[in-house]
């Protein structure tokens, strides 16, 4: 059945393998000075594919009915709305800054 | 007469109102998944609140991460992402009715989760000697910014509510660890089990993006 899904020995290791080389690569480009802001691009970049990696390959998703593959983007996707609705507001006030 | 041949050949794990196993089992696994959803958005509004701060501050995120041991930190991401191999075998061996494999490796995540609590509690301990806590405990003037309590209140949300959800999780593999013992999950009924590692490997990730957010700022 398509639903119960068994991950091979080698997948689940190479997938884990995979995410300890991207760790070892988020902190080795902190050593190189990439100019503001590609440095957080590249950082959220690699979290995101680890993140990807994790939700795909150890929380089946892959394998898994689509259905909860949409459930999980629709979770990013509010996020998305609520991060950019509210960077809206406090990155354009003429006040300047706040006190706190 | 034929439906109550057909209830004395369900398994005695089936709820009346599923059809079969894989229906339940897809059900469950559907709810845990809308359940992880309210998660993200919970720890999204603190993402939220991060992104608003150094989008104001960028200087006082420069200066306040190094503070932070990126040495621990780093340590710390591959010792969840060890933890989430092991509960990912674990989840594979129950599957294999290899149950002794199983509750083996559900152990081994309660070690590496409980390494991961040992380092924070170091990190957090020598902060708390230099004074800085959270809000108007702070008393560090190690660094020369007016807001720097701020984003320690941030780093101590974020990572302390992810630190009680990884006890939680804790609590939730010692649980499968009971079960697997009585013998109430096997490759016919692995739900709890299979939902447990959802869970943690939620977890898992919003470490992967908490990491370079908080201790690799350059």
């Amino acid at each position: 059945m398509s639903t119960h899904h068994i991950s091979t020995f080698a997948t689940l290791m190479s997938v884990a393998g995979t995410l300890l080389v991207l760790t070892f690569l988020t902190v080795a480009v902190t050593w190189i000075n990439i100019p503001e802001p590609f440095n957080v691009v590249v950082a959220i970049a690699i979290a995101i594919l680890k993140a990807a990696l994790v939700a795909m390959f150890f929380m089946n998703l892959y394998w898994d009915s689509k259905f909860n593959t949409v459930v999980f983007l629709m979770s990013i996707l509010f996020l998305i709305i609520f991060v950019s609705i509210t960077l809206l507001d406090t990155m354009f006030r003429d006040a300047g800054l706040p006190v706190y | 007469m034929g439906n109550q041949i057909a209830e004395k050949e369900k398994p005695s794990h089936l709820q009346h109102h599923f059809v079969d196993s894989d229906q339940q089992f897809e059900s469950s696994k559907f709810g845990m998944w809308i359940f992880l959803v309210t998660e993200i958005l919970m720890f999204g509004g603190l993402f939220v609140a991060y992104i608003i701060y150094r989008s104001w501050h960028p200087d006082l995120f420069y200066l306040a991460a190094k503070e932070l041991d990126t040495a621990l930190g780093a340590t710390n991401t591959v010792v969840l992402i060890a933890s989430s191999l092991t509960i990912a075998l674990a989840i594979r061996a129950v599957q294999l009715d290899k149950i002794k494999a199983a509750i083996n490796y559900m152990a081994a995540t309660v070690v590496l989760a409980g390494t991961f609590m040992v380092i924070k509690y170091f990190e957090y301990t020598d902060k708390f000697a230099k004074g800085i806590l959270p809000g108007a405990g702070y008393t560090y003037d190690g660094i020369a910014h007016d807001m720097a309590a701020n984003f320690f209140s941030i780093y101590y949300m974020m990572t302390g509510l992810h630190g009680i959800h990884v006890v939680i999780g804790m609590g939730l593999i010692i649980w499968m660890i009971v079960k697997a013992k009585k013998g109430a999950v096997h490759s016919g009924y692995y739900t709890p089990v299979e939902n447990t590692g959802l869970f943690w490997h939620l977890v898992d990730i919003i470490w992967i993006f908490l990491f370079p957010l908080l201790y690799l700022i350059d």
